[in-house]
Parts: structure tokens; sequence; C-alpha cells
């Protein structure tokens, strides 16, 4: 409950913030909070530095483009998302939003946040993952792209850098996706979730089964269950659920979240 | 959706029964409520718990130099230092669990994950924090045992060398004729093994104290959420060699309780050496976490080998069973636990042949202790379950099945097989109730609906008794020496010198609105108004509005409190019409009434004399009052409920005064294809005799329910092998919130206690009516036997498979 | 490091460690004890105050990240005597019992009836998910929200 010791600064740009996180092997950036405050009451990891990002409207906003791209500032919380007229031309993004957490959480919380936080259970990342989001990282030697298939690296771990930051969400045009999750509680934390989206093809990704989301390509909805026992997925067992209990809840919702995106 | 509206209460109407608002929520609804962690004293040092990270080991070594070499650390105990300060915490059981030698902090050895080794106080709570991380113990671990069903083998760890094994105890209960129920029965159901998980109420307050010594002389002040300051000072006093008024318990208000703030004494133990050694109050607050790991667990308790004697109509005669009970390390307020279900051994049933063979073990997990429905419920819900379970083998309704066996309302008062006086109840007109109220007829349609929609309907019932005002001689059938018997409360009522009616409690409430309901009994009785009457908020020592067993505990303040507050108002109200009688002239006092804020004389009420001025006139002006008057206008009064103490051989006896009753029915959807289930529908039905405040007695029945959705769906603290902690804190110990609720419908009935002065009985508990409810709809929806009171997703998942 | 931050219509200027919570700032530093504390992992919401309009938790802001900021707390809502008509439909409905929680209730339902004054049941209970109540069940609060509701 109570943090360790902690240096703070609050860049007003970005190369400042850039400038901040390379100053120090311990410096952390600060989203939200509504992830990182917790690990640090807990004592799980201590930043020697926090460089806030909450000062930095580059990283905010949302735009959508006359294609239907959307490009959306990583500080953006769940809250402003939820309420932005352009995130509606994907309206996947503001129905998972309302599920994750709670309203304070939500007006904090950001899109960023939960994204380069990838814990298992996040929502973000398999949703990402499936709907073929690409991300923008800026760091030392400039600006690259990557998608979000190659973006995920491990938990707790994504492409983003100790001295980088995460610019850009890019989603391209679509309306053709589904979630579906068996939460503890009410829209509560997640014991499995699986995103679709139907670009063409159908893309499925599952999260909570392993250390990254677990993308596949599949036929269609009746395809599902046996292409995830194909993939042979071999899940955590924890208080919540049993290893088997959850690759049997990845089977069933991949399916629901794919029928959720072809449905018409 | 309170199906009671509070009443602006016409004059001359009783206020006994009426809904009138709270006293206490006008300082609680703007942040003026004073919690324990809200109170600051000049110098206080905060402190921080050094915790062990093993379920067991023994301690070889503990160097605290390097934390208090730390600028702003004012000091640290250790348990090296309790041991030589204090006495090991009496303990309630005999041989071989009263062997055991319990300290405030770890000694020698530690027993779980997150007991206290070391405590360090520093100036800020950070730096206290901070300095525990340099304190160096150095630990050798031993094997862990985890799960209580081995603690008994002959290679199992041991945890407490001086018991020489894990047994705290055990007793065998039995009452009847089992052989003669056996030989009658048409079948013997047999159900192997049954479990109730552990979990408990997590008040949103945690623990906490702010602990002061006097030098001078040498006494304590223990500012603190503690909710039975009499069981904590008889604790602490031997264990610190000082009396019991060296210890001074203050409370205001707490935040919440449901008897898991009963065995916080080892903690003040620490908190008051601390504060006598280094010259300081001592701040301790207990966080999430903390309490988790380390606070009150309920009690996980198996019954295996159960066998039910049962006639093929469904009468049910009798059971035998064989309850194994986990203490985890250590007994705080164990093992009373074997004992306390003994109040309600039948359930709402009418069998008469019974036998438990009881065996309470320790196991390296949090100490267990009191929770709400506190040993109760885990019979309760195995009588439950054997309800259910016997009308599933017999193809009966489980409906009719209830009420083939209820006690019924004309046999109240009901004695049953062990000596327990039922006071009232109408357990089938509750059930009525309740089935009216969830639209039990058009079920099979409702089930039809689910079913269209791909999903399992299942309803289920619960019935649970709410045992109050316990009779403490039931501890002797724990252990024969101990001296403890009978029950009582203190209310003090005064009429001060400006005419102020001023009363104390010796009660500790968390909620249960004592204020409000202690001015109704007073107003009612001096016939004066609400706003006039003024209840000191909490408890304190200071008051000597205290005995024994004063507290807020197993559901008793409506009778205990309650007949207190009456019996001291009643002698005020004498006492200022003997006094009017001396200011009249000598009028008799059956002339007198007591109206509008004073005395008067019935057939002449302008000769009125207000209570300003009886207390003016007592507290003042008192020349030339007769000398034998007997009047102080400051009564005091004892309620002490009508006991004996038990039969100890037979273990026969009456065990508690009142038996409230729930009955509650849940109706659920399952997905089959998941396990994940949905409340939809919800009824409780309560009585509770007289109900002095029907809202506050229907916000129990709700809290009550929504403990046991928590608890029966998501609520478990599990451990793995080495003895961790699983679900240490609210993110991985599932809290229901207000998406989680289902749509609930109350009903109430009253009948009232012959026993108690007011006709009421003390309520509150619920006895986990909820969780007996959702694991019958479980059982039926799925088709399969429910054997465990916890059933998340993933158990229904795996019940259907 | 120096703050300076508005509570209930106050300025406070404190000199505060960068790892200092904003609840504790509020609770130790400013002696405002209406905001509690429930657990530690950010879930019960005992915490929750409105910060630049914006319902949050307090345990889980640095006290630093609110310098320049306006807070408000349970403390600033009644009007002297006058409390709100919320929280008269709080006690009106029984919508607490032991308090604890009841000032974040109130700060996340006062929340809500300012940017939907109408909200319907589901709006509420979506609201006040966020905060943790042991001792209610929490339909007394969804009448008592809903009682003041246009």
């Amino acid at each position: 409950m109570l943090l360790r010791e902690v240096e703070y600064t609050k860049p007003s740009s970005i190369a400042e913030a850039l400038t901040n996180l390379a100053a120090n092997d311990g410096a952390r950036a600060l989203a939200g909070g509504q992830t990182l405050i917790n690990v640090m009451k807990a004592r799980a990891a201590s930043p020697d530095v926090l460089v806030d990002l909450n000062g930095l409207e580059e990283l905010k906003g949302i735009e959508l483009a006359a294609d239907g791209t959307l490009s959306i500032g990583p500080m953006t919380t769940y809250t402003e998302l939820m309420d932005s007229a352009e995130a509606r031309a994907r309206p996947i993004l503001g129905e998972v939003c309302s599920k994750i957490a709670d309203v304070q959480v939500r007006n904090r919380g950001t899109i960023g946040g939960n994204i380069c936080a990838n814990d298992p259970t996040n929502h973000l990342p398999p949703l990402m993952a499936a709907i073929g989001a690409e991300l923008t990282i800026i760091g030392k030697d400039g600006e690259r792209t990557v998608p979000a298939s190659d973006f995920f690296l491990g938990v707790y771990l994504t492409a983003v850098g100790q001295t980088e930051l995460l610019t850009r969400i890019t989603i391209p045009a679509g309306k053709h996706d589904g979630f579906a999750a068996v939460t503890l509680g009410v829209d509560g934390t997640c014991i499995v979730n699986a995103a679709a989206s139907m670009n063409g093809s159908l893309r499925i990704a599952i999260g909570c089964v392993d250390a990254v989301p677990v993308l596949l390509e599949v036929e269609s909805p009746d395809t599902v269950r046996a292409a995830v026992r194909a993939a042979g997925l071999r899940p955590p067992d924890d208080v919540h659920a049993s290893s088997e209990y959850r690759a049997h809840l990845a089977e069933v919702l991949a399916e629901r979240a794919a029928r959720q995106a072809v449905a018409p | 959706m309170t199906t009671i509206a509070p009443e602006k209460v016409e004059v001359g109407k009783s206020l006994l029964g009426e809904s009138v608002p709270r006293k206490e929520d006008r300082r609680l609804t703007q942040g003026q409520g004073v919690f324990v962690d809200d109170i600051k004293r000049h110098g206080m040092g905060y402190l921080h718990f050094v915790r062990s990270p093993y379920a067991h080991a023994h301690i070889t070594s503990i160097d605290v130099s390097k934390a208090e070499e730390i600028k702003g650390v004012y000091g640290t105990l250790t348990g090296e230092e309790v041991a030589s300060l204090t006495d090991p915490f009496f303990q309630i059981a005999s041989e071989p669990g009263g062997l055991i030698k319990d300290f405030s902090l770890a000694v020698g050895k530690v027993r779980f994950v997150g007991e206290a080794v070391v405590a360090v106080v520093a100036e800020t709570r950070e730096l206290a924090r901070d300095a525990s991380e340099l304190v160096e113990v150095e630990y050798e671990p031993l094997p862990a045992l985890v799960d209580a069903r081995t603690a008994l083998e002959t290679d199992a760890p041991v945890l407490h060398d001086d018991a020489g094994g894990n047994l705290m105890w055990e007793g065998v209960y039995e009452w009847g004729d089992l052989d003669q129920a056996f030989a009658e029965a048409d079948r013997v159901v047999k159900i192997d093994e049954l479990h109730f998980h552990r979990f408990n109420s997590t008040p949103l307050e945690c623990d906490g104290a702010l602990v002061e010594y006097n030098r001078g002389t040498g006494q304590w002040t223990i500012h603190t959420n503690n909710q039975f300051p009499g069981f904590a000072a008889i604790m602490m006093g031997p264990a610190m060699r000082c009396g019991l008024d060296k210890l001074r318990f203050v409370t205001q208000d707490i935040g919440g309780g449901f008897g898991n703030k009963i065995t916080s004494h080892p903690q003040l133990v620490t908190c008051c050496l601390l504060s006598r050694k280094l010259n300081r109050p001592i701040q301790w607050t207990e966080w999430r976490t903390d309490f988790h790991m380390s606070m009150s667990h309920g009690n996980e308790r198996w019954f295996r080998d159960t066998e039910v004697a049962v006639k093929d109509d469904g009468t049910l005669l009798g059971f035998r069973t064989k309850a194994l009970d986990d203490a985890g390390a250590w007994l705080r307020y164990e093992p009373l636990g074997g004992v306390i279900w003994a109040q309600v051994t039948p359930g709402m049933y009418r069998w008469r042949h019974i036998r438990v063979d009881f065996t309470q073990v320790a196991t390296n997990k949090a100490p267990v202790s009191p929770n709400r429905g506190y040993s109760r419920m885990q019979h309760l819900w195995f009588t439950e379950r054997v309800i259910d379970i016997v009308a599933r083998e017999l193809g009966l309704d489980p409906v009719d099945v209830r009420k083939r066996n209820y006690i019924r309302a004309e046999d109240m008062p009901y004695e049953t097989p062990n000596g327990c006086i039922y006071d009232s109840g109408d357990y089938a007109r509750m059930l009525d109730i309740a089935l009216d109220l969830i639209g039990w007829d058009s079920m099979e349609e409702k089930r039809r609906d689910a079913e269209s929609r791909g999903k399992r309907l299942g309803v289920g019932i619960g019935s649970t008794l709410d045992s109050g005002t316990n009779n403490f001689g039931q501890s002797r059938m724990i252990n024969p020496e101990l001296q403890f018997s009978g029950n009582n409360e203190v209310a003090t009522v005064k009429l001060d010198i400006f005419g102020e009616i001023v009363v104390t409690l010796g009660t500790t409430p968390q909620g249960q609105g004592h204020e409000t309901t202690a001015s109704q009994v007073v107003a009612e009785i001096l016939n004066c108004s609400l706003d006039d009457v003024h209840v000191r908020p909490g408890h304190d020592s200071y008051w000597n509005s205290h005995a024994g067993f004063s507290g807020t505990y197993a559901s008793q303040f409506a009778v205990t409190g309650l007949s207190a507050v009456k019996g001291a108002t009643e002698m005020l109200r004498e006492e200022i019409k003997k006094l009017a009688s001396v200011i009249f002239g000598g009028v008799p006092v059956e002339a007198l009434e007591l109206a509008e804020g004073g005395v008067r004389i019935k057939d002449n009420p302008e000769a009125f004399l207000p209570f300003m001025a009886c207390g003016a006139i007592i507290n003042a002006n008192n020349a030339g009052l007769p000398e034998d008057l007997g009047v102080t206008l400051n009564c005091r009064y004892v309620y002490r409920p009508p006991f004996e103490v038990p039969d100890i051989e037979r273990k026969f006896g009456n065990l508690t005064l009142t038996y409230a009753a729930q009955i509650h029915v849940a109706v659920i959807e399952v997905d089959p294809e998941t396990g994940y289930y949905d409340i939809v529908d919800y009824a409780a039905v309560d009585d509770c005799g007289k109900r002095i405040n029907p809202q506050i007695v229907e916000g129990q029945v709700m809290g009550a329910t929504a403990h046991a959705i928590g608890a029966v769906m998501h609520e478990t603290f599990e451990y793995d092998e080495d003895g961790n902690l699983l679900t240490p804190n609210f993110y991985d110990y599932h809290v229901p919130h207000a998406l989680d609720m289902p749509p609930l419908h109350t009903g109430a009935i009253e009948s009232p206690s012959p026993f108690t002065p007011l006709g009421t009985k003390g309520m509150g508990e619920g006895g986990g009516a909820g969780i007996h409810a959702v694991c019958a709809a479980v059982q039926d929806a799925t088709g399969k036997i429910v054997t465990d009171s916890h059933n998340p997703y993933h158990r229904v998942w795996e019940l259907m498979r | 490091m120096n703050v300076a931050v508005t509570v209930n219509g106050t300025v406070y200027e404190r000199d505060v460690e960068a790892r200092k919570l904003l609840i504790h700032f509020l609770r130790d530093d400013l002696d405002l004890t209406g905001s509690h504390i429930g657990c530690d992992t950010g879930n019960c919401g005992a915490c929750s105050v409105i910060l630049d309009g914006t319902l949050v938790k307090s345990c889980m802001l640095l006290a630093v990240q609110a310098n320049g900021s306006e807070v408000e707390t349970v403390e600033g809502l009644a009007d002297g005597e006058q409390l709100t008509a919320l929280q008269q439909a709080f006690t009106d409905h029984h919508a607490l019992q032991c308090g604890y929680c009841t000032p974040g209730m109130l700060m996340s339902a006062t929340s809500l009836l300012r940017s939907n004054p109408s909200p319907s049941d589901e709006d509420i209970r979506k609201a006040l998910q966020g905060n943790i109540c042991r001792c209610t069940g929490y339909w007394n609060i969804f009448d008592a929200v809903k009682s003041v509701a246009r």
C-alpha cells in the first residue's frame, strides 16, 4: 500500500519525455496509473523515476480519416474513447472498453497503458491483434510502426523499449468484430477472453491462455473450435480456473467471438 | 430495493416497530464518522509488521539493527521480547489444543504465510514499511500442512510440538437412539464428503488501533475497532500481566465487523508493548492484504461418512457424520466453533437421532475466527445439503421434504435433541411466502423459457437459523475447566443536570444502528421525542457501561443490548416518578405519568415537572430531599438472560436464547457450455420476532444475502501446496459489486420470542442462507449433487461434464 | 516536492514526497478523513473523489499529480448544515450501515447525477460498480440514487 521512494517528473513534450526515460534505467512511463500504481503499492516493481505522460497533448486525441482509419492517441482514456464520436466508426472499441474495470478506472486508465502493460488478462491486446491494429513507437532512432501481431512479446513485455514511447494506435477501417469473455463477476477481470475480426479472413486472438495473445486464422466460425484445439493450448492453472477449463473456454469463446464478427 | 419506507411517527404512536431514520447517518453521510485510522496523536509512531513468507519454518535469527539505524525509525519489537514480557494467551481448549503457546508475535517458529514476526515503528507510514525491508529474518523452512484431512496422519508436519500433534480438539456429540433410528429407516442415504469452504466477510475497513500508554497510571488507552472488547480484555490482561482496568477500550465508528474483528488481541498486545517501550502512541493500520493473509478466516469444515436414516416418504429420522474442522495455525476463538454449531443441531427439522464426531485440527493457514454465521452456518449448510440430497435420492420434491420435516409453529417452544429451546417460528409459512415471492408456480414456464435461450434454470431453497444471545456455558463442553457461563450486557440511562437524556451501551456497533434502536426504546418508555435521547456513539471502558461479555457479535443486540436499555430506562422512569411524587407533595407514583418531556399528574396535567427540573434538583438543588429517597437519575442496568449451566456430560442444555430464521430462494440460469451462471431472481423471508426498526432488520437481511452470494460464487481463501494464499487481496478475491446483485424480493413475519423482554430476537448473521439456496439451485440446474459450498463457474462446468 | 491542491474550494500548499498517494495526502496531511481506504489494489472505491470534474480513485494517483487541480471530497458536499438531496436520500432509504463505503458511494453517485440527471437502473449500477459495500448488498443504495434522479 505504500510505495518505495521514487522521483517524479512531468514532461511537456515527447522529446522531453524520451530524455527523461533515457536518463535512468529505472525510469518508467506513468500513463493512467491504474496498473502501475498498484504494482508499486505491492512493491512488485519500483521504478526509480516516474515520467508522467498526462501533460502530453500530442499523445491524446482520436482522428477518423476519410478511408475509415482511426488514429488513437495512447493517452486516450477508456471513457474518452467511449464518448468519442470518431471511435464509433469501429464500435467494438467502445463496447470492449465499457467492460473494463469500473467508471473510476476508465476515467484515468488509458488505451496505451492497457496495451503496453500486456497483462495476459487485459482486454485490448487480443482485440488489437484481432483487428490488425498498428502501433507506432518513438525512440531515439525515430518512429517505427509495428503490427499488433508482432507487438506483444511476453508477460508485461511489448515492443516498446524502456527508453521508448507508444505514440499512436492505428486501427484499419472495419466493423465486423466480436469479443467474448468469461469474467470474475460481471465485467470483472477476464478468466479467458477472445477477440475476432472478419476482414477478408477471419482472425481470432485469444487472451489469458498464454504470455501473449494467441493468434489464429480460420475459415469460418464452424471451424474455430477445431483450430483452437489444434493450437495445443496449455493455459495456466490458477485459483480461478484449471488449465483444462481455460482451454475449454478458449474454444467456446473464440467461436462466440467469431460468430459475432460474421453476424450481419 | 427496500420494501420498507421510513415513517414519520404520529404523535402517540409506538416507536417500536417504526422504521425511523438512523441517527448515525448524519455524520456518516458527511464523512464525519470517526474510524480508527482517522484518529491522530502528536508524536505517534506508525507500525508495520514484518511477516513470514513461509507457511512453516523455524526462525533461526532476527536482526533488526539495520532497520533501527534509519533516522525516523523509533524502534522494533520481536517475538523474543514478547515472550519475556508477556505470558502466552489463555487457551479456551482443554488438552491437547490447550497446550499450545500463543504469543502476539511469532516465537521460534512461523506457522502461516503472513504471520507477524517483527514490528517496526517509524515516523511515517512509508518509512515503517521501508525499514521493515531492512529487518533480516533467517528461516529454516519446514514442510507445510495445507490439507486438514491429512493433519492426523503419522507423517504430517506438526505445527505445535507442545500439543504433540495437530489435533486441537475432539468431541463426540450423540443424542437420541441412532441404532433405533437406523433400524427403523427404510433407506440409509450415504454422503461421502461435503466440504464447507474457507472465506470471510471482508469488512471494508480492516483492523486497526491507536494505542497510548500512560506511564503515570500504567494504563493503556486502546482506540480500536475490535468488536468484542470484553473478550479482548480477558485475553490481553493475563497475557500482559496487568489488571483489566489497565486496558481502556475506546471505539466509535467501525467499518463492518461480521465477527472478523474479534481476534485482533495479539496485534493489540504488540501495540501496547510498543507504546510502553517507545513512550509514544502507536498507530497500526491493517492493509487489505494483511487482513486476508492473517485475520479471521471462517471455519473450513468437512462432513465425512454421513449417513442419513430416512423413510420412503421423506421423513428424516436422524443422521451421523464426522465433522473435521480446519482451525488454521492458532486457536484464537477456537475451539468454540466445535460447540457453537450445536445451537442448531437439527437445523429447522424434527429429526431426533443425531451423532456428530467433531475433530478440529491445526494447519499452516491463517487462524480461523468467527465469521458471519459462525459455525452454525457450516452446520446448517450441512443440514440443507442433506435435505436436498435426500430429496434427490428419493425422487421427492425438496419443498415437500422440507415441509414434512420442518419443526412446526405449534411445536414451539421446541426442545431440540440436545436441549436447546427454539423459542418461536413458523418455517412452513416463511417458505410459502418465499415461494410466492419467487413465482414458484410459474417456475416450469421459466425453466422452458431459459432452455429456449440455451440456458439451464435452477431453483434452490436455503433455510437458516440465526441463533442469538449465547449461553457461554457451552464453552464448558469444549473444556470443563472453563469458568464461563451465561451472558450479559449493560446500559446506562441518565437524566443530566439540564434534563438531557444520555444513554451509554456496552456494545460496539459496526453498522447495526444501535444509537437509533436504543433511542427508540428509551423514547418509548420515557414518552419523549427521539431527538431528546442522546446515545453516545461506540464503546468506552471508562463509561463503566460494560460487562464481561460486552460487544457486538453473535446476533444479540436486540435482546441483550435493548433489554439492558429497557431495564435502565424503566429504572429511570420509576426514579423520575418517585422524585416527582415528593416534589408534588406526596402524590402516589401510580397517579403520575411521563409525557411531553416531563412527568405530570395524570388527572391534573398542569402539575408538570419537566425533565430539566428533575435533573437540576437531583444534581444541583437537592437540599431537603428525604434521606431514603434512593433517586440518582443515573441508572445502570445489567441484562442477564435466563440460562443454566448446560449438562456437560450429556452435552445437553439451552445454548442460545433466541432463534431468528431466514428462508431464501434463488433462481439461477447456467450457461451449460461455460458453467457461467447468473442469479436471475431471489427471495428472502425473515422472522426475527418483534422488529424494533424494520428497515434496519431488512438491511441486515440484504447484507447477509450479498455476503452469501459472494461466498458461494466467488469468494474463497484457497492455498497452494506450499501454503501460499492465492487470494490475498481484492483483485483475486472477488467481492460482489453493484452489477453482480440479482433482483431481490423480501418478506417478513414476526414470531415474537416468549423469552425476551421486548419479544425481540437477535438477528443479522443470516447464517449463509444464500449459500444454501444457491448450492441447491446449482444442484437443480446441473442435475448433479453439489458437495461443496463454493461453486464458481469452473466447478459448475465440472459438475456438468 | 511542493504541491498546491484545491480541495473543496480551499487551496492547500504542502511539501510532499513524490511517492505519497493522493488518498494519504487527503487523510494524513490535510486531515480530511472522510475519504477512506478499504483495499490495496484499487478495487474497492472507498477512496473515490472528484478530480477536475472527473471521478477517480485517489489511491491510484500520486498527490503530486493533483498539483494545480481541484479535488472534491465528501466533506465538500453539504452546504453548512444543509445536506444534499443525495445525502438525505441515503438516510431515507437506509443506504448505509457502517458508513465506511458511503463517502465513496456519494462521490460516485454525485458524479453520475451531474452528467446524467435521469439515469436508468442500469446506469446507476454501472456507475457504482467501482464502489464495494459489504453491509447493504447495494439494493438500498440503488433506491437512494434513483429517488434523487429526475
